[in-house]
């Protein structure tokens, strides 16, 4: 596609766009009007944005989002204190613990490393989107039944980047789910239930961590 | 954060015109943000390069390998081709951080990261690497630090992959105010070895394009140490790439990570390996090499037997 | 022998959390989570330096910027600051960046004054002082019995031990905070506490307002561990905020903060002399310890813990003993109750000092306790933990193991108490449609007491825990303790009994329906007509006591080349009495050892002596476990229903780092004598570490 030039605005308007397309093209844009809005979208992004706030849209559990942000907000405070997502949570502000483990584009990142403005165009799932109709996933079912969770706060994050290695690989070994769950920290101790939750979830044997028995004292 | 400006280029001449003299490239951010989080670098715009075309790909080679500055970690890791071709790529991939950081961080990020230094990162700490007076670690806590430097800085480069790539010798392509630059992975940080306020040899406005790697080493291997288990920088760690022929080494190289500004490497020590097949005399030796003129800190000198048992385990691991 | 019934049908029985399903959802509300209409952000500022006099604070910039709606300086007028991140001054606005941006635009005229942050620095006559009033260590309490020196005369071995443990962070994944409110009715507070009345308390005093006009919420919060009694000085700074904003303030620290000022461990750096008899038996006992525990040190600090002071020598007996101890006062935050004050390191320094001297007398170590331990409980762990690890077939002299991989193997031991507490009260509500919800002003802290409460009001009224809704944390429900001291589920447990079991009786007399349970349940609920039956109970006797003991055995692997350690697996023989359900009794043993083990081979405060700054204020530097570095668990849980209900989230914490640091020393026939374990320190002891070139400083 040849590169039309910016009109007098600054801004590449749709009839440049088109004129700077094949016939073949224009129809097959005609024909998608989304990806044309799309691609003048992406042609326009040189420009710059804030300091001040501005113009966010974010794709939120399949729902489209319109806010004003300032480039400098967080994905992660964005959901947080601007769409009152409050699944996702702050352990650290700073890449460490996942407790604001989301998915972007299916796959687990820390939304609080991430720049709202800088996820625009992708899809964002928090956990809130795993259970639209209110029903346990396996994984959270699972979590549940072997008690992988005790306060909870970092719960969230465990499942996500549990149910994002499900995704990838159905029938994990022990040490994919490790792998995959490093990033998440915990303070409570739910570390080798997760692990079991996980093996459960994928209808894999679990190799329990944890055994008990409880024995009268006599 | 401070407030700052926010755009997204289309091309490299773009990129670096909207960086211009303060802006910073943004691309994965695990490095960036933290940095400006804590306050340690400012900067009034950032310039999003994920937009670039051209800069994500993976292209295979029979004798040279060319990978995107913009891959991800995860794809380097997960890339089923580059695990049976560049094993010790693979490993240093898979050490990177956690699944959610190696998912978005790059390898262009990864090897232009910043020093990790607790000093350095220390939002109320004015380090000679911050332009400061004094190095804090030198009469500091030094458990993390270098053995190796040619400043008074003796903050360690941390990337795994640029040990993993020193020792496949491999070339990084630089775009510098128009021009294609290609370095050794030597020259990618040899200024940090002189100037305690650089991090590697890369200008402002440099930006990566992609790292080549070629063929000739088929075997290779990474291995780190770490306090945990898990998800924890490396305390020391060790790369090696050869041709092994008959239990013997051709063309060896071997680096240490995390014990000097530079990706650590010896000439004599990989002259050495040529060869060579591995005993316990050539392993002993080849450590002697490595670490000569090693000068530990008060705290950091256990660096010296764990890199020796790195090397030991790295080049055992090589020929397998 | 304990009131609860012989026959029990849901007691004792694996029940999933009853919150389970809200907090894997994402649905359960945290205290960061609440956020009420107009809610502004509060942020606070600290100090840079780790000493000061404090001149002036100069809030009007910081007032004008945009979005900011209120600025308050900790306290007016000239004070001093003694460590870096004292908190002095806040301010609350409508995001967190202009918040942010307001920090920076606050000026403070400060003199910086001399410090000290290391506790071998602050021991020193000439240190500069972190009270003026006072020295850094006062001389030591000295405590004796018998004839010390005479006895260890008479001893046949002697060994002389130093061992030393770090200032550890509390670290709950939810920091400190809570959002504050003021209307009409008065102030209410969300806060993410243990202890929701002490948090009303302390507000009410601060802001002088009744206690009765102050109500503070915690329906989910995310950990404490000792560190959350209190409205601290964070929730005051939010309620001032909120009163001069006009608007709710949500004031919550960030994980740098949480490093800096709100509770640490004190560090130990214990001196320990032990001696025997040549049959085994303990004869005489040197102690001197000193520890810091910040600027706190002789401080009342809140939720207890007090100073570095340890309950030596733990669980044996030794007839001889002096013990010399006194806390050291450096730049640095106060120290609070965590998770079993002076337990963990107590035990970890009599545990190694006991395994030192069985290696001196060549006996095995674990016989040397089974020799000297009067804990009958405790022997009844030894004899099963040892059993079910494989005492007899995994020990072997120190430093015997072939191969540069060493395994190893240690044992180490736990007291407590864990009692109810008798001002404990709660009411249950059973309503006309059967349904029935039980309410107390206690806190789930993660510990599972929701479900607890649920079991036994299910096991009372013969329904099912699901049938059951709990209401905890709200200060309008009837008043409970703060949870610390492992003592809430034997608060719970019998006051719901309490109140069930009343309520039950009193079903049953106004309905004239001898026995409401089972079929006759919605019967007789529907009996009465549109009034629900609300009762109040209380915490009564026979249902609860207190003091446990605990056992671990720990297995270890060294690398000795690259020093790491990695423990295989640990054994945990625990008591708590009647076991309420065994699921999430599990899950608080898992919570203690991988804090245990946090505590021997990770965690550590580390305090730059140059700046006085806290090197390690994040989680990349400060360790915690992940579950690459879990090992395998095995759990006994010795069920002991006619002692009733005990706590048991404290025990388990307690002696897991002694009993990796005897293996570790098992294993390479050295020891290492400070926590935590790390590589560089194992290969330290085992001399591979050439001396440095350039001298220290």
């Amino acid at each position: 596609m040849k590169q039309a030039d910016p009109s007098s605005t600054g801004r590449l308007s749709r009839r440049d766009f088109f004129k700077g397309l094949g016939t073949t093209a224009v129809a097959a844009a005609a024909a998608q009007a989304e990806s044309v809005a799309q691609e003048l979208q992406k042609l326009n992004t040189e420009k710059v944005f804030g300091p001040g706030p501005v113009p966010v849209t974010l794709k939120v559990n399949g729902k489209t989002h319109r806010l004003e942000l300032e480039p400098r907000v967080t994905l992660l405070d964005a959901l947080r204190n601007h769409l009152g997502l409050t699944g996702p949570k702050e352990g650290c502000d700073r890449a460490a613990c996942g407790a604001c483990t989301v998915w972007l584009d299916g796959v687990a990142i820390y939304a609080c490393q991430k720049l709202a403005i800088d996820a625009q165009g992708h899809e964002v799932t928090t956990v809130e989107g795993l259970t639209p109709d209110g029903r346990l996933t396996p994984v959270q079912q699972a979590f549940v039944e072997r008690d992988a969770l005790q306060c909870g706060y970092c719960t969230p994050g465990f499942v996500m980047s549990v149910s994002a290695l499900l995704r990838k690989k159905p029938k994990p070994t022990v040490q994919e789910v490790l792998h995959a769950c490093a990033g998440n920290l915990c303070r409570c101790g739910t570390h080798p239930r997760v692990l079991e939750a996980a093996l459960v979830a994928a209808g894999v044997r679990p190799v329990s961590m944890t055994r008990t028995e409880v024995i009268p004292h006599v | 954060m401070k407030p700052f400006e926010y755009a997204s280029a289309l091309s490299i001449e773009s990129a670096r015109a909207l960086a211009g003299a303060n802006g910073q490239y943004l691309a994965g951010g695990n490095d960036l943000l933290g940095r400006l989080k804590d306050e340690i670098t400012e900067t009034g715009r950032l310039v999003n390069i994920k937009t670039i075309p051209g800069l994500n790909r993976i292209e295979p080679g029979p004798n040279t390998w060319r990978i995107g500055a913009l891959v991800t970690v995860a794809q380097i890791e997960d890339h089923p081709e580059i695990c049976r071709v560049f094993p010790g790529l693979h490993q240093a991939a898979a050490e990177v951080g956690s699944q959610q950081i190696r998912n978005v961080a790059t390898l262009g990020g990864n090897l232009a990261q910043h020093s990790r230094c607790w000093y350095y990162r220390h939002r109320d700490i004015q380090c000679l690497k911050k332009r400061g007076r004094i190095c804090y670690a030198l009469d500091g806590d030094n458990r993390y630090h270098a053995l190796f430097t040619g400043n008074v800085c003796i903050s360690p480069v941390v990337s795994n992959l640029a040990i993993a790539l020193t020792a496949l010798d491999a070339t990084a392509v630089v775009w510098r105010e128009g021009q294609e630059r290609r370095m050794s992975m030597a020259e990618l940080y040899e200024l940090a070895w002189d100037n305690p306020t650089a991090h590697h040899s890369l200008r402002p406005g440099d930006l990566l394009l992609r790292v080549e790697i070629p063929t000739t080493r088929p075997r290779s291997a990474y291995l780190q140490v770490s306090d945990k288990h898990a998800f924890d920088w490396a305390l020391v760690s060790c790369a090696a790439a050869a041709q092994v022929e008959n239990g013997r080494l051709r063309n060896a190289r071997i680096a240490l990570g995390c014990v000097s500004p530079v990706p650590h490497q010896v000439s004599a020590a990989n002259q050495f390996l040529e060869g060579k097949s591995l005993d316990n005399a050539t392993l002993d030796q080849v450590a002697d090499l490595l670490l000569a003129g090693a000068q530990p800190q008060e705290h950091n000198g256990y660096k010296i037997p764990m890199a020796r048992a790195l090397i030991r385990r790295t080049l055992l691991q090589l020929v397998g | 022998m304990s009131e609860w019934p012989a026959q029990l049908k849901v007691l004792g029985t694996r029940v999933p959390r009853v919150d389970g399903p809200a907090k894997v959802t994402g649905q359960a509300k945290y205290t960061s989570d609440v956020l009420p209409e107009g809610v502004l952000i509060g942020m606070i500022l600290r100090s840079k330096w780790p000493a000061a006099r404090i001149l002036k604070i100069h809030l009007d910039k910081a007032r004008q910027m945009p979005g900011i709606k209120a600025a308050v300086a900790v306290q007016d007028g000239p004070r001093q600051v003694r460590y870096y991140g004292e908190e002095l001054a806040a301010v609350a606005g409508v995001s967190r960046q202009a918040c942010e941006d307001a920090l920076r635009a606050i000026e403070v005229e400060a003199e910086p004054l001399p410090f000290v942050v290391r506790e071998e620095d602050a021991r020193k006559p000439d240190a500069p002082r972190v009270w003026e009033q006072a020295p850094n260590m006062p001389p030591p309490r000295v405590q004796e019995t018998g004839n010390v020196d005479a006895a260890f005369a008479e001893c046949a071995a002697v060994i002389e031990g130093f061992y030393a443990t770090p200032v550890q962070l509390h670290h709950p994944m939810e920091t400190h905070g809570c959002t504050v409110l003021w209307n009409e009715e008065g102030i209410t507070a969300w806060a993410s506490t243990q202890g929701i009345f002490g948090v009303r308390d302390g507000l009410a005093g601060a802001l002088r307002v009744d206690q009765s006009k102050v109500r503070v919420i915690t329906e989910h919060m995310g950990g404490g561990f000792g560190s959350k009694f209190g409205p601290g000085v964070e929730g005051i700074l939010a309620a001032r905020l909120a009163k001069e904003a006009g608007a709710p303030v949500k004031l919550m620290l960030s994980r740098f903060e949480e490093a800096l000022a709100v509770g640490n461990r004190p560090s130990s750096f214990q001196r320990i002399k032990l001696g025997a008899k040549a049959d085994g038996t303990l004869h005489a006992f040197e102690f001197e310890n000193y520890g810091t525990a910040g600027v706190g040190a002789g401080q009342a600090t809140e939720g207890g813990g007090g100073g570095a002071d340890l309950p030596m020598p733990y669980i044996y007996r030794v007839p001889n003993r002096r013990l010399k101890q006194t806390t050291v006062a450096v730049n640095a935050g106060s120290s609070r109750a965590f998770r079993a004050p002076g337990h963990p390191v107590a035990s970890y320094g009599m545990e190694s000092a006991m395994d030192d001297l069985a290696v001196k007398l060549g006996i095995d170590p674990l016989e040397l306790r089974i020799k000297n331990d009067p804990s009958e409980i405790r022997q009844r762990e030894y004899r099963i933990g040892a059993e079910r690890f494989g005492w007899k077939e995994k020990y072997r002299k120190p430093g015997s193991s072939p191969g540069p991989v060493k395994t190893g193997v240690g044992v180490a031991s736990a007291t407590w108490g864990g009692g109810g507490s008798n001002r404990t009260q709660g009411e249950v509500q059973i309503n006309p449609d059967g349904s029935v919800e039980v309410r107390l002003g206690v806190q789930d802290i993660g510990t599972g007491t929701r479900t607890v409460a649920a079991v036994v009001a299910a096991e009372v009224l013969g329904l099912k825990p699901e049938q059951i809704t709990v209401k905890f944390g709200d200060t309008r429900f009837p008043p409970g303790p703060g949870s610390g001291g492992s003592v809430t589920s034997p608060s719970v447990a019998p006051t719901v009994f309490d109140a069930c079991t009343k309520a039950l009786d009193q079903l049953q007399k106004q309905t004239g329906i001898p026995d409401a349970r089972g079929e006759n349940w919605h019967v007789a609920c529907k009996k009465l007509g549109v009034t629900p039956l609300v009762v109040q109970g209380q915490w009564r006797q026979g249902l609860s006591s207190s003091g446990v003991g605990g056992v671990q055995f720990a297995e270890v692997e060294v690398d000795t080349e690259t020093g790491l350690v990695t423990v295989k697996k640990i054994v945990v023989v625990q008591d708590c009495g009647l076991v309420v359900d065994p699921l999430t009794a599990e899950s608080q043993v898992n919570g203690g050892v991988i804090m245990g083990i946090g505590f021997a081979l990770y965690e550590e405060r580390v305090m730059d002596w140059q700046t006085g700054v806290v090197l390690n204020p994040n989680f990349e530097t400060y360790k915690l476990p992940g579950l690459a570095d879990v090992p395998e668990i095995d759990i006994v849980l010795l069920n002991m229903p006619e002692r009733g209900v005990i706590g048991l989230g404290e025990p388990v914490h307690i002696p897991t780092a002694a009993a990796i640091a005897n293996a570790v020393a098992n294993a390479l026939g050295v020891r290492i004598n400070s926590l935590p374990i790390t590589p560089r320190k194992v290969l330290a002891a085992l001399g591979k570490i050439p001396a440095p070139k350039t001298p220290a400083a």
